[in-house]
């Protein structure tokens, strides 16, 4: 498992287009919920679900409420994986 | 005060004038000293308790920003003492007369003393406000504000004080703190605003309580189409009361400077229950968002979608609480919290079904269906009683029509007549047509000046010849 901050973002990528949906997602380190259609507040516990899932770690309650776009959450994923 | 009074209309041109001149060093004073008059209009004493919930609040944040190892115990603090005044003063009496009950139906005959107080007015808004306040700080998403009046500022402002909406910090704290000048564009935007909520008031509202009120007084009395209509009249009656109480403090902030959220954006338009809380009371959804459902999923999050299920069900069972301590508000909050549920559960079923019909004809069928729930829904929030609202639905379903219908409703000068029909039927195009175009704000009316001032003397002269000047409360002051 890469932990390249751009093979994370791949891998979210692929969560996000498997868990919405939806083919036609290209996330960046600035994407935020309100770019994506049906990224809302009851798919986004269901993403970070799938993402601790994959990478076999646990966000803190402060943490996911925390997450201001996608690139502050590859960062932590960087930091509790690496 | 009113905002749709008297003193109202000579209170504000003075409270405006007076903060224009005034150094802006003493501005926020002078704010706050008219907050407390506005406030005061109502009951005097109750002050009292806003600032009870000042004080601890305005230390807690302070507290809480300086502590490591105590922040939870002073947050938890802050919110005991905000959630204790309301259970004191608004729930109290709820749960002892269902204790009493209970103790009653077992045999006991001895009786929990109730308390005979009013419920202070705005109490649900400006505690929400207030542990907003203290939560962000625990968050780290807000400093905690040093200046003693410039935080009884903040739950304390007159606009937004008794109904909303139910500001962040990070949205308004920093606003009371800068210098605001008076600008020609923001009077112009802040009048447009209030005078379109007037309208809504007295024009739409009011009238149609005239008559929403005789039929769910007496619903026996009526034949089903009248209940029927009345319900769909009350769902109107209620937005435009309340959307327009929210137009005249955004109008009125505005003004003086500051910019309120957003709290209403064409519910109605809504095509499903999940988007009509996008778009409905948006300060307090958002609120519950942030503060209750969001941390209950995620500590619910190993249930998989049966935590989502559950995390919005409670949520909405405690907005219904919110708005009244009584049954039929829960009612009224669950049967909101079932329908996101059945939303939930069946969000692809209802894409894939989307996609196999014409999307004109699915687009209309959801927005009547989330329009026809919604009414319905809406029994529960104005009926007198549990069994009424149950009457009333029974009525609705078996068509029953053991009393003749009646166009003309009320008696005397509160009569719903021929006239009343016709004004409300052009004040609901009038409002249909003006929000589709510029909802939320209206702003977007400054690009078409004629436009602009043709819809400005519309309004003005509907507010003469088609107001009702009872000056009758909002009807979400109650809560």
């Amino acid at each position: 498992m890469s932990l390249e901050p751009n093979s994370i973002l791949e891998t979210l990528n692929k969560i996000w287009r498997e868990e919405l949906d939806n083919e036609s997602i290209v996330l960046n380190d600035s994407t935020t919920a309100s770019d994506i259609e049906d990224w809302d507040s009851i798919t986004n516990i269901q993403l970070v679900v799938a993402t601790e899932k994959f990478y076999k770690i646990r966000f803190t309650a402060a943490e996911i409420s925390g997450f201001k776009n996608v690139g502050e959450m590859v960062r932590c994923i960087k930091k509790k994986v690496g | 005060m009113l905002f749709n009074s008297l003193k109202f209309l000579i209170f504000f041109p003075v409270v405006v004038g007076v903060y224009f001149l005034l150094p802006h060093k003493w501005r926020w004073a002078w704010l706050l000293g008219m907050s407390s008059v506005f406030y005061m209009a109502f009951v005097p004493v109750y002050i009292l308790i806003l600032g009870f919930t000042i004080v601890i609040d305005y230390f807690a944040g302070i507290f809480i920003e300086r502590s490591t190892k105590w922040k939870r115990p002073f947050l938890i603090m802050s919110l005991i003492a905000n959630i204790g005044v309301l259970a004191v003063f608004k729930y109290y009496n709820f749960l002892t007369e269902n204790i009493n009950l209970l103790l009653h139906t077992s045999g006991v005959t001895d009786s929990i003393p109730l308390l005979s107080i009013l419920l202070p007015i705005g109490l649900s808004f400006h505690t929400f406000q207030a542990m907003s306040y203290t939560i962000e700080v625990y968050r780290g998403n807000q400093k905690a504000e040093r200046h003693f009046g410039i935080y009884a500022l903040y739950v304390m402002f007159f606009p937004q004080l008794v109904a909303g909406p139910i500001e962040r910090p990070q949205n308004i704290i920093h606003q009371f703190h800068e210098k605001h000048f008076f600008v020609p564009q923001n009077v112009l935007d802040g009048i447009r605003q209030m005078l379109w909520g007037f309208f809504k008031k007295v024009v739409i509202a009011d009238r149609l309580s005239l008559y929403v009120d005789p039929v769910f007084n007496d619903y026996h009395s009526f034949h089903f189409l009248n209940i029927l209509i009345a319900c769909g009249f009350f769902a109107f009656q209620i937005y435009a009361d309340f959307s327009g109480y929210s137009d005249i403090a955004l109008g009125s902030a505005k003004i003086l400077g500051f910019d309120l959220m957003i709290n209403f954006n064409r519910p109605y338009a809504s095509k499903s229950i999940t988007e009509f809380w996008r778009r409905w009371h948006i300060s307090l959804s958002s609120w519950f968002n942030d503060y209750l459902f969001q941390p209950l999923m995620i500590g619910a999050r190993n249930w998989g979608r049966f935590g989502t299920a559950f995390s919005l069900f409670f949520t909405f069972f405690l907005a219904g609480l919110w708005h009244g301590a009584g049954w039929t508000f829960i009612i009224y909050g669950s049967l909101h919290g079932i329908a996101l549920v059945y939303e939930f559960y069946t969000k692809k079923f209802r894409k894939n079904l989307s996609k196999k019909i014409p999307s004109f004809f699915y687009q209309n069928v959801s927005l009547l269906l989330t329009f026809g729930f919604v009414s319905i829904a809406m029994i529960f929030f104005r009926a007198h009683t549990f069994a009424d609202a149950f009457g009333m639905i029974n009525n609705i379903f078996s068509m029953n029509n053991s009393n003749t219908y009646k166009w003309v409703v009320g008696a005397g000068e509160l009569t719903f007549n021929h006239f009343s029909w016709a004004i409300s039927g052009f004040c609901l195009l009038l409002l249909f047509i003006t929000e589709k175009f510029t909802s939320p704000d209206l702003k977007s009316l400054n690009k078409f000046p004629r436009i602009d001032i043709s819809l400005g003397i519309i309004v003005f002269t509907l507010i003469l010849i088609g107001g009702v000047f009872n000056q009758s409360s909002f009807i979400y002051f109650q809560f």
